[in-house]
């Protein structure tokens, strides 16, 4: 502490001392938080389709469609220790291959400020959803559900499976038309 | 105006270090917890940081620069005495040796 150089060097260093201290308190404040919430999601069109995949081995497998509708408030999710969401739709099945299939097809970030009460109808999946195989024409039980992840200033990242999800059957015969 | 009087007006006393550096943990420290509360009453960590920021200003301004208040306790030295060759010599060699 005997010339400025120091002061200010133990001045700054104890500063980001303070600093890593408080970041650690606002984790604290905000770690036993539930970030759950409800939403409902309905299909308005669905339909499947039988088509070469290019992308991987040009067999002809499955590509399910839909258009649905998405309502869920998230503003509660929102505190001083959220800086985003990560919101994600899966779409899971089981096939006689598999007896798990998740498959993302749409996804989006709501940022800190910006509008987090979503009603969307008539949404289009941003990712084609492709079965490995042939198991979607005439599916049952395929689930949506929408899971999102919290990204913190500070502390860990939940991984949050939202309630309210919604079941619907694919049709038994393809789809040749173009929509 | 010496060069002593000089030295001592760029350097903080013993004293004036101790104070110095007392007053800015306070200051940090304080600013600190405020604006730990602020931004918890208002959901923002983004202004607790700023706060802590204005504190770490504040305190650099108020215990950076060797304030007259941290300079007056200054530490009485002996006078000097007047020098002998034979001494200035002796102490040459010493240090040669223990090098």
């Amino acid at each position: 502490m005997h010339s400025a150089f120091t002061r200010s060097h133990a001045l700054a260093a104890y500063t980001v001392s303070v600093l890593a201290g408080l970041t650690f308190a606002c984790f604290v404040t905000t770690a036993f938080r539930d970030y759950n919430a409800d939403t409902t999601i309905n299909t308005v069109t669905v339909l499947v389709r039988n088509v070469p995949d290019y992308s991987a081995l040009r067999e002809k497998n499955d590509m399910g469609f839909m258009i649905f509708d998405l309502k869920a408030d998230l503003r509660p999710l929102f505190n001083w220790n959220v800086k985003q969401l990560f919101i994600y739709l899966t779409a899971e099945y089981e096939t006689p291959n598999n007896k798990l299939n998740q498959v993302v097809i749409w996804d989006k970030i709501i940022q800190r400020g910006e509008n987090a009460l979503l009603d969307h109808k008539n949404i289009r999946p941003k990712y084609y959803f492709w079965d490995d195989g042939n198991g979607l024409r005439g599916n049952k039980n395929v689930t949506l559900t929408l899971s999102w992840n919290v990204i913190p200033n500070a502390g860990h990242l939940p991984n949050v499976v939202s309630t309210g999800s919604h079941q619907f059957s694919f049709p038994d015969e393809y789809t040749t038309t173009k929509m | 105006m010496g060069l002593n009087d000089w030295f001592n007006s760029l350097h903080m006393d013993y004293d004036g270090q101790a104070r110095a550096e007392k007053l800015s943990r306070i200051i940090i420290l304080l600013f600190g917890f405020v604006g730990f509360i602020w931004g918890y009453i208002i959901q923002q960590f983004s202004e607790t940081v700023r706060i802590l920021g204005a504190g770490f200003i504040l305190a650099a301004i108020l215990t950076i620069p060797p304030w007259p208040i941290y300079r007056r306790k200054p530490l009485s030295w002996q006078k000097v005495r007047p020098q002998r060759s034979g001494d200035s010599d002796g102490e040459g060699k010493t240090k040669k040796k223990k090098q």
